[in-house]
């Protein structure tokens, strides 16, 4: 069998296992080992298989991704996020919709301390929607706030898929980060602006409410300064060079568990909770990085990824267009697949096209992230409203995903914005040592 | 005696170690990120950090698997009637058993070889062997929660 043909097979066994709901690790280091068996020999394949997961699982640069996860982990089950919602209800829940726009000030100001978009769209869900509930916002448009805000928990750094990307590209992580922030912050601000047109043109979705006294205003400020510390201590860091991501991550986590330890809000059973998730939620990813090892080496004796990056260059459509088609693909992807098992798949194909036509790869990073986020909301396997729905189990499923869909033209226009103007993610690396 | 339960209490036991090993992790970077303050770096703490990276995934393997914490793509299965759905069940539990049965015994092989050639690492000159044994012994355990499942979906599939 030519290399190329037997790549082709591999992949429609890929997605056929996948679709028989074997676990998307699994699959992708089955088909590398059976691929690499039949192309090179099962001998080497299964020396790979071993070297491959040591490889993986002993890494140092990976030993980032529990880190981070403990301490978005310690940031969910100790309450910051009901101080920020708090914080953010009395400065803005006066304007209409107010509590929505709260609720995307606390998701962005919580994406800082937490790097995925399950774990924001679960905390927040437990904390606005009740109180959106109780002041009679539609539910379309309380769920739907809650499941995009979510999505700012991986554009916004720390970040999950920033930190696999990074991995998988050998580009930094810290500059990753930094190239998220603006856009995160624009695009929260994108979300705010369809909040606020939303309920112009509907105004029977909420009601509003009276001005909070300036007094419990700056009250509130209180519970915002622990996250405001952590992230100007994590990222801050990362900026000006003192830690590798790693050791940002080791601090990051330590600090909030001093913190919340210090306010006395997570206790011994919480943090053995936190504990549980942290490594279960490691080992998820960890097993899908592994699995993608096994399947990109085996990708690599192909020969695809440098045959589509060929044919690409030879079609001779403008850059912008095959970068939108790439948009297109992952989000079609990203309705069907997990944003990380998706991620893992296309890169290895898609990034060497991507640098080939002379894009920037921390450029390509906030793209990709931007376009994973959409897919956490979008029918039928948008994760975030599984996450909603769990916790809002009086609103059916397709009301949050209506919700949700308002959304998704913020995340588009913001996609645009990138294409254009560039800079928005590449200004702040640059200004790095 | 009840397999499927023994081997629930092993793989918490061993998420546990898992958890433990977290803890350790962010200590000890820490504190070598502290000291180098003071100049007084930890030697080896990047080595270290990394095999104990090995203890975190390995150990936490089988609980993973216990809580269905491996991502999969519901979208087609989740439409299917019960008798498929378990069908589904039977084939991940045999897929994930071989595969992890095999991946056990490479990394065994792979950390005799280790033993053997007498590899250590760069900065404390520790073994390397026992971190790629724990990657072993923690994929053998996912390995017996799989077929404890296989065994229970065989139980089901045979019942009319």
């Amino acid at each position: 069998m030519s290399p190329v043909a037997a790549g082709i097979a591999g992949f429609v066994l890929l997605v056929l296992l996948m679709f028989l709901r074997i676990p998307v690790g699994f699959t992708m280091a089955i088909v590398g080992l059976a691929g690499f068996g039949v192309l090179v020999s099962w001998e080497a394949a299964l020396h790979l298989l071993a070297r491959d997961i040591f490889s993986v699982f002993s890494s140092y640069n990976l030993t980032v991704i529990p880190l981070f996860v403990l301490m978005g982990q310690v940031a969910f089950h100790s309450g910051i996020s009901g101080r920020l919602f708090n914080a953010a209800h009395l400065f803005l829940g006066h304007f209409r919709g107010g509590l929505a726009i709260a609720t995307i000030g606390a998701c962005a100001a919580f994406s800082a301390i937490c790097g995925s978009t399950t774990a924001t769209a679960a905390t927040m869900s437990s904390v606005a929607l009740p109180e959106m509930k109780k002041r009679g916002y539609d539910p379309t448009l309380a769920t739907g706030v809650v499941a995009a805000g979510g999505s700012l928990g991986i554009l916004i750094p720390p970040s999950t898929i920033f930190i696999i990307y990074g991995i998988m590209t050998e580009q930094s992580i810290g500059k990753l980060f930094m190239a998220g922030v603006l856009p995160g912050v624009l695009l929260s601000l994108l979300f705010v602006l369809v909040v606020v047109v939303w309920t112009a043109v509907r105004p029977d979705l909420c009601q509003k409410e009276e001005r909070a006294p300036l007094r419990g205003m700056i009250a509130s400020l209180a519970g915002v300064i622990e996250t405001f510390i952590l992230f100007v201590l994590v990222m801050g860091g990362l900026f000006v060079g003192i830690f590798t991501p790693t050791e940002a991550a080791a601090i990051g986590a330590l600090g909030t568990i001093l913190i919340a330890a210090a306010g006395k809000n997570i206790p011994l059973r919480k943090f053995m909770l936190s504990l549980q998730e942290t490594a279960r939620i490691s080992c998820m990813i960890m097993v899908i990085v592994a699995g993608a090892t096994v399947f990109g080496h085996f990708l690599a004796v192909t020969t695809i990824p440098m045959e589509v990056g060929g044919w690409v260059a030879r079609l001779a459509l403008p850059p912008p267009l095959i970068i939108g088609l790439i948009i297109l693909t992952y989000l079609l992807l990203g309705c069907l697949m997990d944003s990380l098992a998706m991620i893992m798949l296309t890169i290895p194909i898609f990034y060497p096209v991507v640098t080939t036509l002379g894009y920037d790869p921390v450029w390509f990073g906030v793209v990709i992230v931007l376009v994973t986020g959409m897919g956490v909301i979008t029918p039928p396997v948008g994760i975030n409203v599984y996450v909603v729905a769990g916790v809002a189990k009086d609103v059916p499923l397709q009301t949050i995903f209506r919700g949700a869909s308002r959304f998704l033209l913020a995340q588009l226009i913001m996609a645009v914005l990138l294409i254009l103007f560039p800079s928005l993610a590449l200004w702040l690396p640059a200004l790095m040592g | 005696m009840n397999w499927s339960r023994s081997f629930r209490r092993i793989t918490l036991y061993a998420s546990h170690v898992a958890g433990a090993a977290i803890v350790a992790m962010m200590l000890l970077t820490s504190a070598d990120v502290l000291l180098r303050l003071f100049r007084y770096p930890i030697p080896g703490t990047y080595e270290i950090i990394g095999f104990l990276g090995t203890v975190v995934t390995a150990f936490a393997l089988g609980q993973t698997s216990v809580e269905k914490g491996h991502i999969a793509v519901e979208f087609l299965s989740s439409r299917l009637p019960l008798k498929g759905q378990l069908y589904l069940d039977g084939l991940e539990a045999m897929a994930g058993a071989s595969l992890f049965g095999i991946l056990a015994w490479q990394s065994a092989v792979y950390a005799e070889d280790l033993r053997r050639s007498g590899e250590v690492s760069l900065t404390l000159a520790m073994p390397i062997h026992p971190f790629a044994w724990g990657i072993a012994v923690g994929c053998a355990l996912l390995c017996a929660v799989l077929m404890v499942d296989f065994a229970r979906f065989c139980r089901r599939a045979v019942r009319p």
